[in-house]
């Protein structure tokens, strides 16, 4: 049963995400100033929804003194290694097969990755 | 970090998950510590993960400790208590996921001492996403699929079916009603995770549940 009071909005993990996001980017630069921009990357197997990801950053990042920056999303795919072919090849979508053979017997090589990369500030708060 | 006074862009380079894992990595020690075995299960909403508890309570008894993690409600820890075991409730107030810090919290309560105690089994918020990113310090992950659920899922969900160790595909008593093809489901999860081990059972029937059982057991004994 949801309580009324919840709004909804709160039962994604990205609000506690974009909150450590906050953290994170408040304890690299030792202070709280309006951002330009924060580059994150995002992995098809980090369970992140981009778009939730980019709605709860937004409020949390104005409610923590980090003005309203851009949220640009470095979107990766996962690298797989064929177990038939040995080939290597990049995905979203886990549905497709090796491009070379059309197995799906494979191994996982990346794709999990959710970090915080890098910020930008806004012109004169250097 | 590098000039921001240049080009006024501070790199950071850092994983977000960062913080849970570091919580994660103290529950591995603290239960490692004490020679305790830990599950984390994951499945979406009614696959079954209490009613396989309930056979495990029942096969372990005060050898193991549960933690159950619900949105709202103590339902399912009475259930286990019911089956003979000590069980400990978190409310995650609305989150959709358990984290090693509320993990680390409940173990702070719990009695992890009496010397019979071998196995901790955490039953997370039902979901098949928002678990998946989070590990809480487990030795071993357990997917739940069952069959009402359709044999299509395992690759809609691969941020979960990717991170287990071992698949339970649970309620094989309704294989007649059903059309799930157990092998597509078992070859798709083998397509993400290689090594996954695979159980069918039902939780429902006891059949396949002494054997999960059995194996869990090989894992500390
Ligand atoms: N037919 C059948 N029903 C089962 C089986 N295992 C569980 N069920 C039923 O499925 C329903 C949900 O089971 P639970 O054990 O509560 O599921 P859960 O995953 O703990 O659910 P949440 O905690 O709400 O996410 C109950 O009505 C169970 O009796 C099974 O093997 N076969
Ligand atoms: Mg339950
Ligand atoms: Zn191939």
């Amino acid at each position: 049963m949801v309580p009324p009071d919840l709004n909804g909005w709160l039962f994604m993990h990205e609000l506690s995400l974009a909150h450590d996001m906050t953290r994170i980017i408040g304890s690299a630069l030792g202070r709280k100033i309006p951002l330009d921009r924060v580059n994150v990357t995002i992995g098809p197997l980090s369970g992140i929804s981009p778009e939730s990801l980019r709605f709860c950053f937004t409020e949390v990042a104005k409610i923590e003194g980090f003005g309203e920056p851009e949220l640009v999303i470095n979107r990766t795919r996962a690298k797989l290694i064929c177990l038939d072919c040995d080939a290597e090849y990049e995905t979203k979508d886990f549905y497709q097969s090796c491009p070379d053979c059309g197995s799906i017997s494979r191994r996982i090589l990346s794709g999990r990755e959710f970090t915080v990369d890098s910020v930008e500030l806004e012109e004169g708060n250097d | 970090m590098c000039d921001d006074t240049v080009d006024q862009k501070v790199d950071i380079a850092t994983s977000v998950m960062s913080r849970n894992d570091r919580f994660a990595a103290d529950n591995r020690k603290l239960l490692g510590d004490k020679d305790i075995y830990t599950l984390n299960l994951i499945s979406s909403p009614g696959a079954g993960k209490t009613t396989v508890l309930e056979f495990m309570a029942r096969f372990f008894g005060p050898r193991m400790a549960v933690i159950e993690g619900d949105i709202q409600t103590r339902r399912d820890a009475e259930r286990i208590e019911k089956a003979g075991c000590q069980a400990w409730q978190i409310e995650t107030g609305g989150a959709c996921h358990l984290d090693a810090h509320a993990v680390n919290h409940a173990l702070g309560h719990m009695n992890l001492d009496p010397s019979e105690l071998e196995l901790l089994a955490i039953e997370n918020v039902g979901n098949l996403i928002c678990p998946s990113g989070y590990d809480l310090g487990e030795n071993m992950r357990i997917g739940l699929l069952s069959l009402p659920e359709g044999d299509d899922k395992i690759l809609k969900y691969p941020s979960l079916f990717s991170s287990i160790n071992v698949l339970m595909i649970n309620k094989i008593d309704l294989i007649p009603h059903l059309d799930f093809d157990v092998d597509r489901a078992i070859e798709e999860c083998r397509s993400l995770n290689p090594d996954v081990l695979v159980f069918t059972v039902s939780a429902k029937t006891a059949e396949g549940m002494e054997e999960f059982c059995k194996f869990v057991e090989l894992n500390f004994i």
